[in-house]
């Protein structure tokens, strides 16, 4: 009986810890922040409402806290935010209000659903990640931003799993869909559309698979540049 | 056969106005690559803005593949005008200068003096597409550089693979060829309609001016009349730049080009076999 109790006020705390949104929040963001920089190869996917692009290949360069860069060796249209940024916004537990939301399985895994409201929104103004607890890495995150409208960022854990980084990263972007006037485009016999002048809007989403990750390299600060 | 072709090509040689179409492409794409060259990145930025409220931009839109495009685009509404001025000339104009008849004094039909007018004018026609060609993407890629091409539609981005333009700017070189063809043939069928030299070069203007107005507009009435309008395909070469092919579409208006061209040389032979000659 002596043993039972004592497992279970032993046992009671940690999970109590466990289930603490700010902890698993700070767990990830742990795992992350062994990363100073990388270099990687990526391979990107569009799939964008009025824009038509086959896929490119390049180099994706990230240094600690923020600096991300993609470098194509074609034309890409690449989110403007850095997809870390929402996870440096985690980095002072007390600069946000995390509320626990629930619990969903993303890709059979068991992921606990975190919102989290920054104390002086910069420019993220609500963020609602999705944790895989058992193994501390953010499977999917939805972040409102000011600038940008909302991003959703799926992630598909692999080779670097340790590190937090993904193998493979899905961004959806609120996009405005592409519009030029006839006399611009040259287009002199195409159809105007039916449709209002207003700017319409859609989701456009970017896959970007990387390999070949060289995680706290030397790295050169010009490719920033 | 050849002497004759050889013969027409010299008639088109000496003439002042058959290098204005050269002078005029030369300046239109010096002028173009100067001032894109000097301010394109503003032009860019202009176009890309709503692009650019979402995403940041990867590469270099502004390169030698981009400026072709711009040039064939801007230079297709002028080029068969350049066209008719030479081939609107061939018939009339030596009937105006009354030597239409002393040339049926040789010892050829008239079938063959009509197709060796039509087969100069088809190489003057071919010199100038080429000379398009070295102006446009030669100098283009040498002053601007490689990339990828960006095609700026309506409502549409399309961005092509480096890779991937060669042979599309090759093939809508030979649809620009069948398209200025059909102006030729027009032009060429006009000519054997008039003694007067300025006539048949003024009509064909004022009938491609015509076409592509109809084609401009965007009237219900106009919709039905579009498809059967030769400068309604004759632009087609653009949709050699999508991304993925309408073969069916390409292959529709290069049949109906070639189609004009063969009734308005049938036409032409028709009434030149049996036109009463008398300057």
């Amino acid at each position: 009986m002596k043993r039972r109790i004592f497992f279970l006020l032993f046992m009671i705390p940690w999970a109590l810890s466990a289930q603490n949104p700010k902890t698993l929040l700070n767990n990830a963001f742990k795992k992350f922040a062994k990363v100073q920089n990388y270099i990687a190869d990526v391979h990107m996917d569009f799939d964008l409402p009025s824009v038509s692009m086959d896929a490119v290949t390049g180099q994706v360069f990230y240094k600690s806290p923020n600096k991300f860069r993609i470098k194509s060796k074609g034309i890409a249209f690449v989110p403007k935010q850095n997809p870390y940024f929402s996870l440096n916004e985690l980095r002072d537990t007390n600069s946000y209000v995390a509320v626990l939301q629930g619990a969903e399985k993303i890709r059979n895994i068991n992921c606990r659903i975190i919102n989290v409201i920054p104390n002086n929104p910069t420019d993220m103004i609500l963020g609602k990640f999705w944790i895989d607890a058992a193994n501390n890495v953010i499977l999917k995150s939805q972040i409102t931003t000011a600038s940008n409208g909302t991003i959703q960022l799926d992630n598909y854990f692999g080779t670097q799993k340790n590190f937090a980084l993904p193998d493979k990263m899905v961004i959806t972007v609120e996009m405005t869909k592409f519009k030029m006037p006839k006399a611009l485009s040259a287009e002199l016999n195409s159809k105007s559309s039916k449709t209002s002048s207003k700017k319409e809007k859609g989701t456009g989403k970017i896959s970007m698979d990387f390999t070949n990750y060289k995680i706290n390299t030397r790295l050169n600060e010009d490719v920033f540049k | 056969m050849r002497k004759l072709i050889y013969y027409e090509l010299l008639k088109i040689a000496t003439k002042p106005r058959s290098y204005i179409g050269f002078a005029v492409i030369t300046a239109i794409v010096l002028l173009l690559e100067t001032a894109m060259y000097i301010d394109g990145q503003t032009y860019i930025e202009f176009i890309t803005q709503s692009l650019e409220e979402s995403f940041d931009i990867e590469g270099k839109f502004l390169n030698g593949n981009l400026m072709c495009f711009i040039i064939l685009q801007t230079l297709i509404i002028q080029m068969p005008l350049l066209v008719a001025l030479v081939t609107g000339d061939t018939i009339s104009g030596e009937a105006a200068q009354g030597t239409l008849r002393l040339l049926l004094t040789k010892p050829y039909t008239r079938a063959q003096i009509l197709w060796a007018k039509i087969t100069a004018g088809s190489i003057y026609l071919l010199l100038l597409l080429i000379w398009l060609g070295i102006l446009a993407l030669g100098l283009g890629l040498l002053i601007f550089g490689k990339g990828d091409l960006v095609v700026l539609k309506t409502e549409q981005v399309i961005i092509l693979r480096e890779n991937d333009i060669l042979w599309r700017f090759m093939l809508s070189f030979v649809i620009a060829f069948i398209s200025l063809q059909v102006v030729a043939s027009l032009s060429l069928l006009l000519s054997c309609f008039t003694d007067n030299s300025i006539g048949p070069i003024i009509i064909s203007m004022a009938i491609i001016i015509l076409f592509t107005i109809i084609g401009t507009l965007d009237i219900p009435l106009f919709d039905h009349i579009k498809f059967f309008l030769f400068t309604t395909h004759m632009i087609v070469w653009r949709n050699l730049f999508d991304n993925p092919l309408d073969f069916n579409l390409i292959f529709t208006s290069v049949g109906i080009l070639i189609g004009h061209i063969f009734v308005f040389n049938a036409l032409a032979f028709y009434y030149f076999k049996r036109k009463d000659i008398q300057s």
